[in-house]
């Protein structure tokens, strides 16, 4: 196995150009089979104000890939669990239904998948990260809303768009690190 | 960019071993160990008329996924929502399987499905007994756009037709007929570079259209261009905005002959541009004095300072403002003369052929098929397109006022009628008249990939294969990034379907016209790659999908000899043509008529998952949108005791439909909309059969009096509460 451990992948996202296509959505679902009424990612949309003055955001989310992640601490039988590189999986093999890990997730990023009767949630795309392509959400995105990359890496879009602008994370306080950065 | 560098940085780093790192791909035999990626096949996308290049995934014969092909500047490498669920139509339960011929009555539902020789000999009798009663011109034959729609129209015109009908009088034939009769060609909007854009109903973030939205939301949003947005209803494009202006709808003219008229009073015009290639500029001057920002804040509803400092600020940005023209522009029955406007406000800023402006469309060269001709039909058009509309594309045809005139019988009669790849039922105002219309006739021929409303209504449905099954014409793109794109197969036919050629063709051989048809679509593509600008062109298309030019080129017609394609060779602000048709050479407004107390203007628009009405069906589409909604404004919801979710009935002079209610802040008090794509009659659109409500029912018969264009904006309705 190469050497992995100098990997630490995350997503920016720059929710402004975010048009609620739903592109990644879609292309989502058809990479990762995600069956129909279930998403592995998903936009949040926020509507306020009174006509004629009025706002509309858009976030995109996924599992968060946490530094520290709460659903793997729980998961009794070691199916979740973290790569090297920081990605987040379920093996399925291992996992029994028990659906601790979708409790313990601050996000809400994990359904149970009744096709294939284990938790699913987002990889990251990990099958098309390792062959070296970006994940399906971010190479389809319409209006770039979507970086992807190694942040140990100083050469990766990542690297330089934390460096360069201001950025949150959602729900910092539970410790968890997630490691989606939403550009301000 | 960052997508080629992530590439690159994988590739000169080695990878990881997948099949240690990624069991669980492995375990289901999903993922392939070797560590290359795996090449796709490319192919052009087919759900909507943007062409974005793809690479469509195959594994086992199956296509698994469909990834955009970067190699295509005007697709900006991305795929949209629609792109990517197009998968479903090929994989869909319910797809047309093989031919079908209607059993019962027209609509019942009864179907015997028939070999194709059986289809064919059933559809040519029908068309030679039509023709043997009435002539060729007794015939039909409509059709949207398409790689393959022009072996349809063939198939039309050498039967001696005259009356092919197209898409643009439903869409863009008043945008692009006054672009024309402006400027002697229809330019793009170089939204990438522009510093100033005004949109008005363009809703760019919602109806996608590349590479304008790519552009528009990367310039507005790192803060390179300002950008203004009109729109009754505050749609994703207007949340994205710097100014949102809810105008009163019908009136845009008014706010851009008010801009025209303060850019001229203040002297913020581009003289030198002017003076060296415009017509007439002197009698806008004159004609505009009358205009004035406070003029047009009675009108559109838009304070006159606002207007006022737009007008400077878009004059200020030069040859890098813009007034987007828009693509569907069948909204009112001024509708040509607005996009006139448009297009001259956008002539004396000097926007024109310039970065960030308006530039004429490059084209990137390609070869013809030489196929033999046929002679000219005798009978003129039942739409009577040359005496009504002398100066919109004779060509093209205008649908409505057609209907109007199959329904009378008039000039003489149309007794059968082929359609390809359009649901007229769904895209045409009025269906209950479009529905009469297709009772009135002896024959109805359909060729699409599913059971459309009005394919159910047809005698004969031929089933056609889908655009991941077949290969077709090379088409050419224009653009400030031209392409020419091949759409390859890509997957072997899974039912017994055949592409629109074949289905020519054996129409053709039945109606005595093979020799008009001799060719197969590998001589016919063949012909074309001759002329590509690449080495070997169709060896090169095949591996790659498309050829473009992917620096764009400014100012090739801002030179001393170049003439443009008008009748003075100047771009013609004041227009003798249309003078001499009985038009206003020069856009005068007029107001629109507003809704009486009690009614509603329909508005019509789209959302980015949901655009034509074949797209409701697809669960990944329609998972997002079970359901169409009537949006009406919170206030005047309350008033009648409308609460969201609520049944509600519309009405129109054309008809009534029954939809849920959706009591929202976003929309003019005087205004309500619905999705397009829903309420289908068809079974075999499981999604939506049954399930909201169509546009088209309540949609009234109106037109742009210039181009013929269908005027979709001018219906009012009446909602009650169920």
């Amino acid at each position: 196995m190469s050497k992995t451990a100098s990997r630490r992948y995350v997503m920016v996202l720059d929710s402004r150009k975010c048009i609620d296509c739903k592109a990644c959505v879609v292309a989502c679902k058809a990479e990762n089979d995600v069956p129909l009424g279930r998403f592995r990612n998903w936009i949040n949309a926020e509507r306020s104000g009174f006509y004629p003055r009025l706002r509309a955001s858009f976030d995109p989310e996924q599992c968060h890939h946490c530094e520290n992640p709460s659903c793997v601490r729980v998961c009794p039988t070691g199916a979740s669990f973290q790569r090297e590189d920081g990605i987040v999986e379920v093996r399925e093999a291992d996992c029994i239904g028990c659906k601790y890990c979708m409790v313990a997730c601050p996000y809400n990023a994990r359904f149970f998948n009744e096709e294939t009767q284990v938790v699913d949630k987002c990889t990251f795309c990990a099958h098309r990260v390792d062959r070296g392509e970006l994940p399906a959400c971010v190479e389809t995105c319409p209006s770039r809303v979507r970086t992807f990359g190694d942040i140990t890496d100083p050469k990766s879009p990542v690297h330089a768009l934390l460096e360069g602008r201001r950025y949150r994370v959602l729900k910092p306080q539970t410790g968890n690190g997630p490691q989606l950065y939403y550009l301000l | 960019m960052d997508r080629r560098l992530f590439l690159q940085m994988v590739g000169a780093g080695g990878l990881a071993a997948t099949s240690v790192a990624c069991p669980r791909f492995l375990s289901k035999g999903k993922a392939k160990a070797e560590p290359a990626a795996p090449m796709g096949i490319p192919t052009s996308c087919e759900l909507c008329p943007n062409k974005c290049s793809v690479l469509a995934m195959v594994e086992k014969g199956r296509v698994h996924k469909l990834n955009p092909n970067p190699e295509n500047p005007k697709s900006r490498g991305m795929l949209c929502a629609r792109g990517n669920a197009a998968i479903q139509q090929v994989y869909d339960p319910d797809r047309l399987k093989q031919p079908l011929i209607r059993v019962g009555e027209r609509g019942e539902g009864k179907w015997k499905p028939v070999s194709w020789d059986e289809a064919f000999d059933f559809a040519a009798s029908k068309l030679k007994a039509v023709k043997e009663k009435h002539g060729p011109e007794g015939t039909l034959w409509s059709s949207t756009e398409g790689f393959q729609e022009v072996f349809f129209k063939n198939l039309g015109m050498s039967f001696g037709s005259p009356n092919i009908l197209r898409h643009p009088s439903l869409c863009l034939a008043s945008v692009n007929l006054a672009y024309s009769m402006t400027f002697g060609t229809v330019p793009s909007f170089d939204l990438q570079n522009a510093k100033y854009v005004i949109m008005a109903g363009a809703n760019r973030f919602e109806s996608i259209i590349t590479p304008d939205t790519m552009d528009l939301i990367g310039g507005v949003m790192e803060r390179k261009a300002k950008f203004v947005y009109l729109d009754p209803r505050f749609t994703v494009t207007a949340s994205k905005a710097d100014e949102w202006y809810p105008i009163r709808p019908g009136s845009d003219m008014a706010f851009i002959l008010a801009m025209i008229q303060v850019i001229i009073s203040e002297d913020r015009y581009d003289k030198v541009f002017v003076d060296q290639w415009t017509l007439g500029f002197d009698k806008l001057a004159e004609h505009v004095k009358p205009y004035t920002p406070e003029w047009a804040e009675a009108e559109t509803g838009i304070p006159a300072r606002e207007i006022r400092r737009i007008a400077r600020e878009f004059a200020d940005a030069g040859h890098r403002a813009v007034f987007y023209a828009g693509r569907r522009s069948s909204w009112y029955q001024n509708d040509f003369q607005m996009r006139r406007a448009q297009a001259i406000l956008n002539t004396i800023v000097g926007n024109w052929d310039r970065e960030g402006g308006m530039v004429p469309n490059r084209r990137v060269a390609k070869g013809e098929f030489m196929f033999l001709p046929w002679d000219d039909p005798k009978a003129s058009r039942v739409d009577e397109v040359e005496k009504a509309f002398p100066l919109t594309s004779a060509k093209d045809g205008v649908y409505l006022p057609l209907r109007e005139n199959v329904l009378k019988g008039r000039p003489y009669p149309v007794k059968a009628w082929m359609i390809y790849k359009q649901d007229p039922l769904h895209s045409v105002p009025d269906q209950g008249k479009t529905l009469k219309m297709m009772q009135g006739m002896d024959f109805i021929g359909v060729v699409d990939i599913a059971m459309s409303d009005t394919a159910w209504y047809a005698d004969v449905v031929f089933p056609e294969s889908h655009y991941l099954e077949r290969t077709d014409p090379i088409e050419v793109m224009p653009g400030i990034w031209p392409a020419a794109v091949l759409r390859q197969q890509v997957v072997k036919p899974i039912h017994d379907t055949k592409p629109m050629l074949e289905i020519a063709q054996g129409l053709a051989k039945r109606l005595g016209l093979s020799d008009y048809f001799d060719y197969t679509i590998d001589q016919w593509i063949e012909a074309e790659a001759k002329e590509l600008p690449v080495e070997n062109g169709l060896e090169y298309m095949k591996k790659h999908g498309v050829v473009a030019f992917s620096e764009p080129k400014y100012g090739t017609t801002r030179n001393a000899v170049y003439r443009f394609v008008t009748k003075s060779g100047k771009i013609e602000i004041f227009s003798e043509r249309l003078a001499e048709a009985g038009h206003d050479p020069l856009p005068a407004y007029a107001s629109p008529v507003q809704p009486p107390q009690g009614r509603y203007r329909m508005i019509l628009g789209r959302k980015a998952t949901m655009t034509h009405a074949a797209l409701a069906n697809l669960p990944w589409l329609h998972e997002h949108t079970p359901e169409n909604d009537l949006w009406i404004n919170t206030d005047e919801a309350a008033r009648m005791g409308i609460r969201t979710g609520d049944l509600v009935e519309v009405s129109s002079t054309a008809g009534t439909v029954r939809l849920k209610a959706r009591a929202t802040e976003e929309i003019r008090p005087d205004c309500v909309f619905m999705l397009h794509g829903f309420g289908k009659k068809s079974p075999w659109l499981r999604s939506v059969h049954n399930v909201g409500a169509a546009d088209a029912v309540l949609l009234e018969t109106a037109w742009d009096k210039v181009s013929g264009n269908a005027a979709m904006h001018e219906t009012f309705v009446k909602v009650v509460k169920v």
